[in-house]
């Protein structure tokens, strides 16, 4: 009955820290990895079954993104002002990244998990944030809401291309990426197919409905498994397949539910178990390397955001704004992390040390610069205007 | 009108009107509504959050509905007995019977009207007890012969 013991510590642990950070209107997600990295391999060592509580971790990212999928939006994507902004957040910020990465010394693989995690903001804090801080009514808000639809689908993008370099030899690139597209549109194909079937299944007031989509969710999964394809891909297709069926809705909100238990199981168990090496943590280099990442990354989501308030607003207030709301960093980057230790491949603890704390550090400062965005953004404003006056 | 869809928080409704005050009107997708206003100029904009039965309240004021709510008749006879009419009489209370009870008003020793059934934010109350005391807000169900009703409606509505 141990894992029993397991549970009960890390329900009550992630309770309390959970509850402290909501009380101190901070994000939770790094009061759930602190939990974990306080009590699991690095800390006290509490946990008796390791792989236990992964386990249940993973199912967390599975439902993440096949919430994520569900959310998604194809079309409002396409509207050309979204479209620019998308694409100028994804550029500056991950090549930032990615130079960053190459120049601390990693090799090409971690530059380029560094810089999805560099450039992924926390759609769950941002937009909770948004909605707190009643920025709603404001253009630039809807900005920023559609730039994390546009970064769920890149994010979508990123973890095809990673697990297909991962899957192994250069030769079998080719071949994984083809089975993974495959896999995609059989996915959406079938689910269209049988949607005039599975529709009534869907309205019933019994387990039915949600007996359903945990046998879609897990039967996809293990066939991804079997073909060796990122189960999270294929949760974040049948989401999104699933999106489309009549009557879903009715048992999403359930969904839902499970996402936030599971999900919160998963930032424990990403932070039990990591074994912190507090030597290397307070390396000169590493610091260093930390500092730098941090202040990239900020400074770019600010460049990202004044290049999209200056095209679509033609103002730069407006995208300091958008810079500033959409600084927070979070779930996406540790999910990018995990799926990529999930592959097999060795990944140098510095990276993982790295975007651990680039993690809990930018999801605390970034709640910050989303809820006082507004005077950050005219503070700027207005010290720019101050020194470009100087120089006439 | 300016109709937009928000991905994962839900969709939103604006208008601005000449002046350039701005109202925004976002259905959640949790079932809450927020109420946005912001003034032409101004640094923040005035929030508020309703479930959606205040939100049909402020609607039906918006729209001028919650005036023609008033006074009904409806006049119930039974085919068994064909000489037994009764008149029933839905309407709200008055400011003066506020806080008094059904005993206090004597309604029944008055008029001759009894209270069959109240209607408490959205909830009923089938045949309350004399001592049952108004609130403001409360609809009540009243039976009685026409003339009981009209003396009710005279001596303890006040009116015409």
């Amino acid at each position: 009955m141990t894992f029993l013991v397991d549970l009960g510590i890390i329900t009550v642990s992630c309770l309390a820290l959970g509850l402290a950070s909501k009380y101190l209107r901070q994000a939770a997600i790094p009061a759930y990895i602190i939990a974990g990295i306080i009590l699991g391999k690095s800390g006290f060592d509490l946990i008796s079954s390791y792989e236990f509580v992964e386990w249940l971790g993973k199912i967390g990212i599975i439902l993440l993104m096949f919430y994520i999928g569900h959310e998604f939006n194809f079309k409002g994507i396409k509207e050309p002002g979204r479209f620019f902004a998308g694409y100028t957040d994804f550029f500056v910020n991950f090549i930032a990244g990615f130079l960053l990465g190459l120049l601390i010394g990693l090799s090409l693989l971690e530059a380029f998990i560094l810089a999805s995690a560099v450039y992924i903001s926390s759609s769950a804090i941002v937009i909770s944030s948004l909605i707190e801080n009643k920025r709603l009514i404001y253009p630039e808000a809807e900005t920023v809401v559609w730039l994390m639809v546009f970064e769920d689908i890149i994010l979508a993008i990123l973890l095809v291309v990673l697990t297909s370099i991962m899957s192994g030899s250069l030769a079998m690139i080719p071949v994984s990426l083809a089975t993974t597209l495959l896999l995609i549109v059989f996915i959406l194909v079938l689910i269209r197919r049988l949607s005039n079937f599975i529709s009534p299944l869907f309205e019933r007031d019994d387990e039915i409905p949600i007996l359903l989509i945990f046998a879609l969710i897990f039967g996809f999964s293990a066939i991804a498994h079997l073909l060796n394809v990122s189960e999270v891909i294929v949760a974040f297709f049948l989401g999104s397949a699933l999106s489309g069926v009549k009557s879903f809705k009715k048992p999403f909100g359930a969904i839902i539910s499970f996402k936030n238990l599971f999900l919160t199981l998963f930032f424990f168990s990403f932070g039990m178990v990591f074994q912190f090496q507090f030597a290397t943590l307070s390396s000169a280099d590493f610091v260093l390397a930390l500092l730098a990442l941090i202040t990239l990354s900020i400074l770019g989501k600010f460049a990202s955001g004044a290049l999209i308030g200056k095209r679509l607003y033609n103002s730069l207030e407006a995208g300091l704004k958008i810079g500033a709301y959409t600084t927070p960093r979070g779930e996406f980057s540790i999910v990018l992390l995990a799926v990529a230790i999930g592959m097999g491949t060795s990944i140098s603890e510095l990276l993982i040390s790295l975007v651990i704390a680039y993690v809990i550090i930018l999801s605390i400062i970034g709640s910050f610069f989303a809820r006082h965005g507004n005077r950050i953004s005219k503070v700027m404003v207005g010290s720019i205007n101050k020194l470009t006056k100087q120089k006439r | 009108m300016r109709i937009s869809e928000l991905p994962e928080i839900g969709t939103k409704y604006e208008i601005e009107s000449p002046k350039g005050d701005k109202v925004a009107v976002i259905f959640l997708t949790s079932g809450e509504i927020e109420l946005y206003v912001l003034e032409a100029g101004a640094d923040k904009p005035s929030v508020t959050r309703l479930t959606s039965e205040e939100a049909r309240r402020v609607g039906s004021v918006l729209t001028g509905a919650m005036l023609t709510i008033e006074r009904e008749d409806v006049e119930v006879s039974f085919s068994e007995i064909a000489d037994l009419r009764i008149n029933i009489h839905i309407c709200p209370i008055t400011e003066d019977m506020e806080g008094k009870s059904i005993e206090d008003l004597g309604i029944r020793k008055r008029t001759g009207v009894t209270i069959v059934a109240l209607s408490r934010k959205g909830q009923s109350i089938i045949s309350p007890p004399p001592e049952t005391v108004f609130e403001e807000g409360d609809l009540i169900v009243a039976i009685g012969e026409r003339e009981q009703i009209n003396a009710c409606q005279r001596l303890i509505l006040g009116r015409g």
